[in-house]
């Protein structure tokens, strides 16, 4: 049943890339084929692979329990505004916060994960700026 | 003797200090990464390919580096097989079948150097292969013109598509998904944009990197925090030796099952899992009732782990010769090459001799930094083991964000990352192989781009890519591959009977 609903959405997916490719602007200096005909095979491709999904989908997967899903949720989150906030708050941070709320859903005491944290953070910031030369964001609050 | 004069500046690229130096970090890194459950090779080649970059290496050793991680993993993957029955990789888990009973009777030494002896047998056999078939690949492909190309990627993407999951439809649709993200950004020939949905970061394409780490390794930090994987363990090794005896016995294996890995690693999509696989079944109906294969047998550890280092040798050959990656590995190692200026494809063992015959002699050095260094540290690298979960998850992650923003400089990245993340999550609860996404996206501007410039050489004629033999014979092999997957079930089910997965 799970394959049937993700075969439908993904029958959408495809007739919506393909819709989308109908509706280029192409100007006088295209090749002959342009730039329509690859994503409508592509879209064929998908659509088709998704409609023998949805005529001959496999077992249901195991899916985790339900409180699982809160967990998955804020994660999620956290990984969105980790985006948001890395570079006004800085890598240091942000990634110390980050992997403290990891450490804390795999089941370390908060100081544990707090110190753990900051102490890779630190160990991963200086080696990749200072010794390889990579630019991390160092923080708008900071200055 | 060109093919001579040509390794021996390979031996002069690969033994300079600095690449010297790779080959060690590389090999130890991935054995690491063998090791460790949960972090796959993808994922740790994708997590390097920035520091690469950062380092502004010269594309002959951001390969070497590469290339070392990717059968430093396979070799490490074994160790964990054997000793706690945990395979660290997909490619290892025939291994732990025989392994971990001889660990169980006291023989994890024997095992481990069993293991490490036939990767360096195969190892080596790999490398002589590929230096005297690639040659050849690439003077036949050179004659290849857009029509050839696109019917070969056409055949990359059917055979990978055959062999990657259990469900062929699956896979096709992944393949899809990937060629859809190719198509993000400006069309590289009307110029206009494509399914950028007004972003701007988006005019340049989805980035591999960022979508390879998002897809592979935040998708594993979340599959761990579903599973909540057991910390720290500990494992006995004991001493490692290996008599002569058993290593004479065993020899005969490790050449068939290094000539069989090869040539399974040659072909597109088949990668070291499926040689490891077969293999150890092509080994116990080989011998018969001459082997105890499934109780203990070392045969039964030679022939996986033989096998799946001859296959990452022979996996270079298509990717340095037609530019064709055969896994999601080797498609981030064709798409750092990419970024780094170097197109792989049969001119590169002209155009550019330096990387491809000193990432040859780097493989050569790798197989011997593995049998010296590694079997020593085993017992340092099983200790790794007992770093708690809740610290090297998270570090993971830490590194994936480095990974990520240092491709770019641009936190929007991080939020594709994210997006990407949840897909892979998705993806492996519904059986979906992930390796095609990387496939497409590293393969879908070229794919198009030669059938456009076929079209443009015809006219529109869409029967000039069955125009030559080439074309025809790749079409027709293209067909054949998707009825690959009956045969593999057919050998499933007289290997193990069991769903093990490849």
């Amino acid at each position: 049943m799970t394959d049937r609903i993700v075969g439908i959405l993904i029958l959408f997916l495809a007739l919506g890339y393909a819709l989308e490719a109908s509706r280029m602007q192409v100007g006088f200096l295209s090749d002959p084929l342009g730039p329509r005909p690859f994503p409508y095979i592509i879209a064929i491709l998908v659509g088709l692979s998704a409609l023998w999904l949805i005529f001959k989908p496999d077992p249901n997967p195991t899916w985790p329990p339900p409180r699982f899903w809160p967990v998955l949720g804020l994660v999620l989150l956290s990984l969105v505004a980790y985006a948001y906030l890395v570079v006004p708050l800085g890598f240091i941070l942000t990634t110390t916060l980050e992997m403290t709320l990891l450490s804390v859903l795999f089941g370390a005491r908060w100081w544990q994960g707090l110190l753990g944290a900051l102490a890779f953070t630190l160990a991963v910031y200086f080696l990749f700026t200072e010794g390889l030369g990579v630019t991390l964001p160092v923080g708008r609050i900071f200055g | 003797m060109d093919i001579l004069q040509a390794l021996l500046n390979g031996f002069g690229v690969a033994l300079e200090p600095f690449n010297l130096l790779l080959v060690v970090l590389g090999c130890l890194v991935g054995t690491l990464i063998g090791v460790l459950p949960g972090i796959g090779p993808i994922s740790g080649v994708a997590l390097l390919v920035p520091l690469t970059f950062a380092l502004k290496m010269p594309p002959e050793s951001a390969l070497i580096l590469l290339a070392g991680i990717y059968y430093g993993a396979m070799y490490g993957g074994s160790t964990t097989s054997i000793l706690l029955n945990i395979p660290g990789e997909t490619s290892s888990v025939v291994t732990a079948i025989d392994g971990n009973k001889l660990a169980k009777q006291g023989q994890a030494g024997p095992a481990l150097a069993m293991a490490a002896w036939g990767s360096f047998i195969a190892g080596t056999l790999s490398v002589v292969g590929l230096m005297t078939l690639g040659p050849l690949l690439a003077q036949w492909a050179i004659r290849f013109g857009p029509a050839e190309y696109f019917a070969l990627m056409v055949f990359g993407f059917s055979t990978l598509s055959a062999l990657a999951g259990k469900n062929l439809f699956k896979a096709l649709i992944a393949t899809g998904f990937g060629l859809m993200l190719a198509t993000v950004g400006q069309d590289p020939q009307s110029g206009i944009s494509r399914y950028t949905f007004g972003f701007l970061q988006l005019e340049d394409g989805m980035d591999f990197l960022v979508v390879a780490i998002g897809l592979f390794a935040v998708s594993e930090v979340l599959m761990l925090l579903e599973e909540k994987t057991p910390g720290a363990v500990r494992a006995q090794v004991g001493r490692i030796y290996l008599s002569f005896k058993d290593f004479m016995g065993s020899l005969f294996t490790i050449l068939r099952s290094s000539v069989l890995g090869f040539l399974i690693g040659v072909l597109p999509g088949a990668g070291a899992s499926i040689a490891s696989f077969v293999a150890y079944t092509t080994e116990k109906r080989l011998l018969g009732s001459k082997a105890r294969f499934g109780e203990g047998d070392l045969r039964g550890v030679a022939a996986p782990e033989s096998a799946n280092n001859a296959a990452a040798g022979g996996a270079m050959i298509p990717l340095l010769t037609l530019g064709l990656p055969g896994s999601g590995t080797t498609a981030i190692m064709l798409g750092a090459l990419m970024s780094l200026g170097v197109t792989p494809g049969p001119q590169m063992f002209q155009k550019h001799p330096e990387v491809v015959w000193g990432l040859i002699a780097s493989m050569y050095v790798g197989n011997a930094v593995l049998l010296l260094l590694n079997l020593p540290l085993v017992g340092l690298f099983v200790r790794l083991l007992a770093v708690p979960a809740w610290f090297l998850v998270p570090a993971v992650l830490a590194i994936s964000f480095i990974g990520v923003y240092a491709v770019n400089n641009n936190p929007f990245d991080l939020f594709l990352m994210a997006v990407f993340g949840l897909v892979g999550y998705l993806m492996r609860k519904l059986e979906f192989p992930l390796a095609p996404v990387l496939l497409g996206l590293v393969l879908g501007y070229l794919m198009e781009i030669n059938l456009r410039r076929a079209m443009t050489i015809s006219n529109g004629d869409v029967g000039y890519l069955f125009s030559s033999p080439i074309a025809v014979g790749l079409w027709v092999l293209a067909g054949l591959s998707l009825l690959a997957p009956v045969l593999v079930a057919r050998f499933r089910k007289q290997g193990l009977g069991g769903d093990e997965e490849l």
